[in-house]
């Protein structure tokens, strides 16, 4: 603190708030107290279904980054911690995934593939749609699978979900080094558009988010979501240029396919790392702009349903 | 400084009658379909915490106790009003449900930590503390699931017990666990106490409302029926629950008992006021005899509100009982002084003959004790007291 009598009144005020916490407050303060007078003020109503909930969330989430951090940590060793074959199995479903879809689609029909070998092709596509799918496979169940914490502990519920994308994220990343050993194996070039990947997985992400904070909020009250969820997400996975390439779709329902971003997304991670070409860009602005709209409302609709769930698990 | 403040605060439950089944779609419609049932769990509750207040409720089950706790720790929302919350609201309650069974003692410690508001760096910070606290040792490598329920409850509310809350919500935590942890849980609230935090204690356990409390809320149905000082709220509270049975003078019952108890009443001679502490009080135990009674004992027991003993008039000397003849009688005891602070107590009667009871008759009449002398605590010691051994100020 400075000494100097000009500036003593200066530092006295900046003494005095370096205790108080981020957000201002309303109330008076009272000075004389010895802990911080400044206390943030939080005031709980009825729920309601307006903007000034995602912005609530989203400040409240933040401040529980670290558990979202953490949550995921615990579930991805947990899920490995007594197996014998350990974090391998990321590794292991789409490679198995890709013997039997080869099998098929050469053997017994055929697909075009623009040049590129079947195997290489069918996985590189399957590592975004195994990211996308057992995101939303594992989410929907997640809330009522951990009915005490719901019902005991407050913390923002969204990190149940949220937590399982991460852990499908970090299983995305171990399957990609197998990928790119194929492509050794397989002699299919590299090139730098394969950085256009990232924001291809950051969209997915983004897009799979909102998919599972709106389906695991509707399965607290209505279990039939989580009945239909695996026959949908077989169903999905036809939908999008997994085990086929977007050019077997006639020209004309090619639009409204690619309505769906997730077809989008896929078919341009295969274009920029196995055919090391850019991506459509119009076909990329376009499942931005789904993702950007639906990530909010489902966000909106998931705080409004949370302050229900305890009451309905 | 207000630090919690409830406003007409209401929260209704729509109980289904077939479980949890949302409305069916085909079913609506159909004549005389049931709507689901509603349950105010609270009704319009009012009330405020001041800062540094201790604020215990109790109430029956059932009362709404455990809704309050719920919209406190946001785990659920009130249907109505507005809940004000100043600072950082922690809830001691429930400490072990967040620990996963298959994650060892630390990687628990972080993520209850987490869960619980803290950051990563903070928890680092305070583990060897949290780790020495529970008491649990090498344990803490090991997973969760080998734990004993004790170790549980231990960690559980040694990590709670790291947080630097500027409310702290209560409940019967500190019913699990052995001596030697609630020792530690209480040393730690009065900690937390004595820095001046504000605490809402909900709990059974009125005892321990007594003790740490000054202020008590009595819920009852959802809706608050009294707010004051502790001992006056506990006292009708148990009020409430043992409620005033008169003597019954079933005569021609059991002709089998050879002597009863037919009735009992105190009185304050010579004082309008009523029966008060520090004044003379008489009691009088009618009873009536069918047979000759040898060795006869009466007693006539005060109990506490929570249910101890305080006191017992008593014939019983060591120069042997009274002789009993058929007939009716009365037994008149009297008390120069009465030290028992005011408040409500319970009755029991008894006659005992040879050492074995022939008649009891439990809560059977309540004595209520006006204020009378100054007393505090539990009894008024009668005492005199003067000022001694004073030595002049040495003169400079």
């Amino acid at each position: 603190m400075s000494t100097t009598p000009e500036t003593v009144a200066a530092s006295e005020i900046t003494a005095c708030s370096a205790g108080a916490m981020a957000h201002p407050t309303t109330w008076e303060t009272s000075i004389g107290l010895a802990r911080t007078p400044d206390r943030p003020v939080k005031v709980i109503h009825p729920p309601a279904f307006s903007i000034g909930t995602i912005a609530i969330g989203l400040r409240t989430l933040v401040q529980y980054s670290d558990l979202l951090y953490t949550l995921s940590l615990f579930r991805l060793s947990v899920r490995y911690k007594q197996s014998a074959l350990g974090w391998t199995w990321a590794a292991l479903q789409p490679l198995a995934l890709m013997g039997i879809y080869t099998i098929i689609f050469t053997r017994v029909t055929t697909v075009r593939t623009g040049g590129v070998p079947y195997p290489v092709f069918v996985f590189s596509a399957l590592l975004p749609w195994i990211f996308f799918s057992s995101t939303i496979s594992s989410a929907v169940n997640g809330l009522v699978l951990h009915p005490n914490l719901l019902t005991k502990m407050y913390f923002p519920r969204e990190i149940i979900p949220l937590s399982y994308m991460v852990a499908s994220l970090a299983d995305f990343c171990i399957a990609s080094t197998i990928l790119g050993g194929l492509m050794v194996y397989y002699k299919v070039p590299l090139t730098w558009h394969l950085l256009y990947a990232i924001p291809i997985v950051v969209i997915l992400a983004g897009f799979a988010a909102a998919i599972a904070l709106f389906f695991s909020a509707a399965q607290v009250r209505f279990r039939d979501v989580g009945l239909a969820m695996p026959f949908l997400l077989q169903v999905w996975m036809f939908t999008v240029p997994v085990v086929y390439s977007l050019q077997s779709v006639p020209q004309r329902f090619r639009s409204l396919y690619l309505l769906d971003p997730v077809a989008g997304l896929i078919e341009g991670f295969r274009l920029v790392v196995i055919h090391g070409a850019a991506p459509d860009f119009r076909a990329m602005a376009l499942s931005g702009a789904v993702t950007m709209v639906s990530l909010p409302l489902a966000y909106a609709f998931f705080k409004s349903s949370e302050s229900t769930m305890a009451d309905l698990i | 400084m207000i630090d919690l403040k409830f406003n007409q605060v209401s929260k209704k439950y729509n109980i289904r009658a077939n479980g949890d089944s949302p409305k069916r779609w085909y079913g609506r419609g159909f004549p005389g379909r049931k709507k689901p049932g509603q349950m105010w769990a609270l009704r319009n509750v009012s009330f405020q915490v001041n800062e540094g207040e201790a604020l215990g409720i109790v109430g029956h089950n059932g009362a709404g106790k455990t809704t309050i706790l719920k919209i406190l720790s946001g785990i659920t929302t009130p249907t109505a009003g507005e809940i004000t919350i100043r600072g950082r609201l922690v809830a001691l309650v429930e400490v072990s449900s967040g620990f996963h069974p298959e994650l060892t003692g630390i990687e628990n410690v972080y993520l209850h930590g987490a869960m619980l508001g803290m950051r990563r760096s903070e928890i680092r910070q305070k583990l060897d503390s949290i780790i020495e606290f529970s008491g649990v040792g090498r344990y803490i490598e090991v997973p969760v699931k080998r734990y004993s329920s004790g170790m549980f409850v231990r960690l559980g509310f040694a990590i709670a017990a790291h947080l630097d809350p500027d409310i702290l919500l209560l409940d019967e935590v500190l019913a699990v666990g052995d001596a030697a942890f609630q020792a530690k849980c209480l040393e730690r609230i009065a900690e937390l106490r004595k820095d001046g935090r504000t605490m809402v204690f909900i709990s059974h356990d009125l005892a321990a409302v007594y003790r740490l409390c000054d202020r008590a809320l009595l819920l009852s149905h959802g809706s608050i029926l009294s707010d004051g000082p502790p001992r006056r709220v506990i006292d009708e509270y148990q009020q409430m629950t043992f409620a005033d049975q008169g003597m019954s003078a079933d005569e021609e019952s059991d002709s089998a008992i050879p002597a009863r108890c037919t009735s009992i009443s105190f009185s304050a001679p010579e004082s309008p006021e009523g029966i008060r502490t520090g004044y003379p009080l008489v009691a009088r135990l009618a009873y009536k005899a069918s047979k000759n009674i040898p060795d006869a004992v009466f007693r006539v027991s005060i109990y506490w509100p929570s249910g101890y003993l305080c006191a017992q008039l008593t014939t019983e000397s060591l120069s042997g009982g009274l002789q009993l003849e058929p007939g009716t009688g009365i037994i008149e005891f009297q008390c120069p002084t009465l030290p028992v602070v005011p408040g409500l107590y319970r009755v029991d009667l008894a006659i005992e003959s040879k050492g074995l009871e022939i008649d009891v008759r439990q809560r059977c009449a309540t004595l209520r004790v006006e204020p009378g002398k100054i007393a505090y605590g539990d009894f008024l010691i009668e005492n005199t007291w003067k000022i001694t051994e004073t030595l002049p100020q040495p003169r400079l």
